[in-house]
């Protein structure tokens, strides 16, 4: 009886021994790789910012503006969402991706200016479980309306964070396989507004 | 009358009906002569034959020094006759014979040229080994010399022709420079929104490419021999149209290859 419990030990101590080594040899990511992963998901956050300063701008055609939007909303992971403040109220409004670049297209200023700056992570992307590798960045987002006659009429800046996914995928390309990252961003939280 | 005089005229009249009577003659064998009865003599049938079987000789023993088409018709003329000796019948059977495998010989002689000479202009195409407008025109003159007459020769010579003409139009950039120089071009346009001009970039851009959708693969991260890491894989017109929103090009051509028309059918790019 003894003897059993003792293989029975030593089986389990094996299984559990090679699912940490195999873990282990995933999560062998050297430094110089783990950091071009790293700038990889802040490019496509930066990528982001200057598709909503084109949807934004008043000067984009509907035609154009559309193509950028089909371009912006491959960036995110299905069902995200993005929130919106104001200084004039004090709560966050969220809204569905690709209704908050419809209304931002449509937003009742002659001249819009909205800028993206000091992009960097507050939380580094970390393995998950399942092999995706997950983080937040922060943005600081500058937005200026104008108005045709008055000029500068509403500005504030705001701080966003984005959980950005990321996950090594596979697929053929002239016969061979390629190894590559997927970028998705997940939801944009509005972290606090300030004039 | 003297009787000279008397004998001086019978001898007059005697040489006219002589000569009339010879006259009559003539003609009478003449006309036998001319009779066409649409036999031959035996004898001219002989000569016939033996004419034709040494014109048969050497086709049969393929050391004639016309061309095919000329025994062939040789041979045609001949069977036409239709001798009905069993000698001659037996070397038109056998010349027949001969031409016909001359005639299959020439047409795979003349596919393997074909064969040959595409595989060449192919190459020409591609210039992997990057040579001189003046060479590949050279190489181009010894395959149009050999005058074969397929279509898709043809289609190809002239795409080679293109491609020499372009050579020599343009300074000679080599293709990642071009790139390059279009991926920036696009960029500065888009920078200083110009939106007519980065159209028409990407517009002559994709021109360098097989189709729209050829892939692009952005490297991110190479360690030693294992295989680099990339970007999500795109096509080149995203990528172009990418390059003119984000207006800025991040990326060095890293490689390339390219189809028979010497269009790149796959593109690979490099953070730089």
């Amino acid at each position: 009886m003894k003897k059993g419990i003792s293989i029975i030990s030593v089986i389990c101590f094996l299984a559990i021994t090679s699912s940490l080594f195999a873990q282990d040899k995933q999560d062998n990511i050297s430094p110089g790789r783990k950091q071009a992963i790293d700038s990889l998901a802040l490019e496509k956050v930066r990528d982001l910012s200057k598709y909503i300063s084109i949807i934004g701008d008043k000067k984009t055609q509907w035609s154009e503006a559309q193509r950028v939007i089909e371009r912006a909303m491959e960036l995110f992971m299905e069902n995200s969402e993005i929130g919106v403040s104001s200084l004039s109220r004090p709560d966050v409004t969220n809204y569905k991706i690709r209704a908050y670049f419809d209304r931002l297209m449509q937003l009742n200023y002659d001249r819009v200016n909205i800028d993206w700056y000091k992009i960097q992570y507050v939380s580094d992307l970390e393995r998950q479980p399942d092999g995706t590798y997950v983080g937040v960045i922060t943005i600081y987002q500058r937005f200026q309306g104008f108005d045709k006659e008055k000029g500068l009429i509403y500005e504030d800046t705001t701080k966003k964070d984005i959980t950005v996914y990321v996950k090594r995928k596979e697929t053929q390309i002239g016969g061979r396989l390629i190894g590559f990252w997927d970028v998705l961003l997940g939801d944009i939280r509005v972290k606090e507004t300030s004039k | 009358m003297h009787m000279s005089e008397i004998c001086n005229k019978v001898k007059t009249i005697q040489w006219q009906h002589f000569l009339f009577i010879l006259l009559i003659a003539a003609v009478t064998i003449g006309s036998d002569g001319c009779k066409t009865t649409g036999k031959l003599s035996k004898k001219e049938r002989k000569a016939q034959i033996e004419n034709a079987k040494s014109q048969l000789t050497p086709i049969i023993n393929g050391t004639s020094s016309k061309s095919l088409e000329q025994q062939q018709k040789i041979v045609t003329d001949i069977k036409a006759k239709n001798f009905k000796d069993p000698q001659l019948d037996e070397m038109i059977s056998q010349a027949q014979e001969v031409l016909k495998k001359a005639f299959a010989d020439r047409d795979m002689q003349k596919q393997q040229k074909i064969d040959s000479a595409r595989a060449e202009l192919l190459d020409m195409l591609l210039n992997k080994d990057n040579k001189s407008a003046d060479e590949l025109a050279k190489e181009l003159a010894v395959i149009k010399a050999l005058n074969l007459g397929d279509k898709e020769i043809n289609d190809l010579i002239a795409k080679v022709e293109q491609k020499i003409a372009g050579m020599r139009n343009k300074p000679n950039v080599p293709l990642k420079n071009q790139l390059e120089n279009a991926f920036q071009g696009i960029a500065d346009a888009g920078k200083s929104g110009n939106s007519v001009q980065a159209s028409t970039l990407i517009k002559s851009t994709l021109g360098l490419f097989s189709f729209d959708d050829v892939p692009v693969m952005i490297i991110i991260y190479r360690e030693g021999n294992s295989p680099p890491d990339y970007d999500k894989p795109t096509t080149i017109k995203r990528y172009l149209n990418f390059v003119m929103d984000q207006k800025v090009s991040r990326n060095a051509v890293d490689n390339y290859s390219l189809d028979s028309d010497g269009k790149i059918k796959e593109l690979e790019l490099i953070k730089k």
